[in-house]
């Protein structure tokens, strides 16, 4: 590591207009270890999401890091959580993604467990001879030591030290409130997955989900396939995007929070072409006039460290696990009401086909270039990345005018046009990164005077 | 016609439409497909099951029309998408096509197997994508076109770019 305290990787001074990140913060491999001990099983993580366990018995596996989880709903309806390795041998219990088991019965030695974790049989028990030692363990499945969920997303600490999901999210729990409540009946994960690998480290998606200066340069091939849909010289009609360009004058900001997360956001030059519009009446008498209008904003929220929606063509929810300081795995999936018209579903879904997933033609184009970032760290590794104070000089510490009207208080707003393409919505989830891996450290070999 | 007589003729056009992306013959590779041809590949919806329902679900691809090929296409023709500049070589082998369903004069559907074996000159990778092929197809003045093409990817875990080339 080239600094002793993780923090030193950030320069943070916003007196003077400084924030910068070291291009270590990407590649090196001792940093990505306190990653996965300070970050992924330090503080609260998203797992997934109420509508992928739906019923009883239902189960989803994934991973907080490399720690692969199960996430179980028991024969009453209650959510559980445990690690996926069995008490006995350490098998994993789920191999495949998602299913539905009352017993989860270990392949190697037969040890079952039921859907609430409690293990119900120790095969051959009888013939054991175990002694009074053995049963006085618990042979239950190892639960999460914190687990809980707001607006049906599923979170999980594995560090038992941290506030409560709820203080977790803080003032930003608006902005969850923005995306769940778009439905009376509330929202699902849309059935078919895009699951897909990146060459390049974790934050570079976390940092491109709060990204609007690439727009105009990383996508101007999908703009223009709008416009020329739009133009008539491509003769598909499957899709309603508005031309990209139509936003560039359009109010737009970006919010920072405590503990990491971040959102961005500009006015949609056509709400009328997003499939929530269709049932905005309903929405509006629900929520009220000031949500519904955010509502119809386009916006892209980062819960830290790794919950991202992007609320403008279509709805679309992501999160990454991180593999390697240059390798990432990302699910992604469309998020909508349930029971929505079949109408509408169609139009968001064939949006979603067309922008995010990897199938799609923005995503790919995003991945690349965060390999191509990667490639160009090794390229030449020792300096600061001059790529977060776009926008600082305006920047605004506390809620601007529409935070106010809202009545939610961030930690830092920008207020402008799409075209400002600020960059201190980074501030937030760099500072906590710095915090959470200061803190790791410095339990582990305290600074001088700390 | 005899069903072996009608296999090969069909067979000959998924040998063309693999000659004719792997070497970049775009123009060639659309024109075997009707205007109105449909072009899907079907997303996983767990482990085991393909969604089905392209109103409600999400496919990879669903195109119901030729222009959405047309669109990207397109696109990689700017040479100005990250993802498709350089474009990644493609090798494309069919193999195992059979009728599930009796062909006609006129009509038919042909499964097939196939795989892309993908070379990206950015990082110089290599991949293979693989899976099942449904094509179908029907005359129009005497010549078969592709009205069809339903794609199952089996390998799902995508490194990071899949186009309509790769599959």
């Amino acid at each position: 590591m080239r600094f002793a305290d993780p923090s030193q990787y950030i320069m943070d001074d916003p007196e003077k207009g400084v924030f910068r990140v070291h291009r270590d913060v990407y590649t090196d491999q001792e940093l990505f270890e306190m990653e996965l001990k300070n970050i992924f099983e330090g503080t609260w993580v998203y797992l997934c999401h109420d509508s992928q366990v739906l019923n009883p018995f239902d189960f989803y596996c994934t991973r907080i890091g490399i720690r692969s989880v199960i996430v179980s709903r028991d024969k009453n309806g209650d959510l559980h959580a445990f690690y996926n390795t069995c008490r006995h041998r350490g098998a994993t219990l789920c191999q495949t993604e998602t299913g539905n088991t009352k017993y989860h019965v270990c392949n190697y030695h037969g040890w079952a467990y039921d859907a609430a974790g409690k293990n119900i049989d120790i095969k051959d028990k009888d013939k054991g001879c175990y002694t009074d030692a053995f049963d006085e363990q618990d042979h239950n499945l190892i639960p999460l030591p914190r687990f809980d969920s707001y607006h049906g997303l599923i979170f999980a600490s594995l560090n038992p030290d941290v506030p409560t999901l709820e203080e977790h999210l803080g003032e930003a729990k608006i902005l969850l409130d923005l995306v769940a409540e778009q439905s009376p009946n509330g929202m699902e994960v849309v059935p078919g997955r895009s699951d897909y690998t990146y060459s390049a480290n974790w934050k570079m998606q976390m940092d491109n989900g709060m990204d609007p200066y690439h727009l105009t340069s990383t996508h101007t091939t999908f703009m223009k396939v709008v416009q020329r849909r739009q133009d008539g010289e491509s003769d598909n009609e499957q899709v309603t995007s508005p031309d990209f360009r139509d936003r560039f004058t359009m109010a737009a900001g970006m919010y920072t929070f405590k503990n990491g997360h971040s959102m961005i956001w500009n006015d949609h030059p056509k709400p009328e072409t997003m499939p929530f519009w269709g049932m905005i009446e309903d929405v509006r008498n629900q929520v009220g006039d000031e949500k519904a209008k955010w509502m119809a904003r386009s916006r892209n929220i980062t819960i830290f460290p790794n919950l991202q929606f992007n609320d403008s063509t279509s709805l679309v929810l992501r999160t990454f696990i991180p593999h390697a300081p240059n390798l990432t795995e990302m699910k992604v999936y469309s998020f909508a009401p349930i029971d929505e018209p079949d109408d509408l579903r169609t139009i968001r879904v064939r949006q979603h086909e067309d922008f995010f997933n990897s199938s799609g033609m923005a995503t790919p184009d995003d991945t690349i270039c965060y390999s191509d970032c990667q490639e160009g760290y090794n390229a030449f590794p020792d300096d600061y990345l001059q790529s977060f104070e776009r926008g600082m000089g305006n920047l605004i510490f506390g809620p601007d005018e529409e935070a106010q009207k809202l009545g939610f208080v961030p930690e830092t707003s920008l207020l402008g046009t799409f075209l400002d393409q600020g960059e201190t919505s980074y501030h937030g989830p760099y500072r906590e990164w710095a915090r959470l891996m200061r803190a790791g450290h410095n339990k582990e070999q305290p600074l001088a005077g700390e | 016609m005899s069903d072996r007589e009608l296999l090969a003729q069909g067979e000959d056009i998924l040998s063309r439409e693999a000659l004719y992306i792997d070497m970049r013959r775009w123009e060639e590779w659309i024109a075997l497909y009707h205007e109105d041809a449909i072009f899907w590949a079907p997303a996983w919806r767990n482990d085991e099951e393909l969604t089905e329902n392209v109103k409600r679900e999400i496919s990879l691809f669903y195109f119901e029309s030729r222009a959405g090929i047309e669109d990207r296409v397109w696109r990689i023709e700017t040479k100005k998408a990250p993802a498709l500049w350089p474009l990644a070589r493609t090798t494309h082998v069919i193999a195992n096509p059979i009728f599930e369903t009796p062909p006609s004069e006129t009509e038919m559907t042909i499964h097939s197997a196939w795989t892309c074996h993908t070379y990206s000159l950015r990082d110089r990778s290599q991949h293979a994508f693989f899976g099942r092929y449904e094509h179908d197809f029907k005359k129009f003045d005497g010549a078969w076109r592709i009205t069809r093409k339903k794609v199952i990817l089996m390998n799902d875990y995508i490194p990071a770019v899949i186009d309509v080339f790769c599959v």
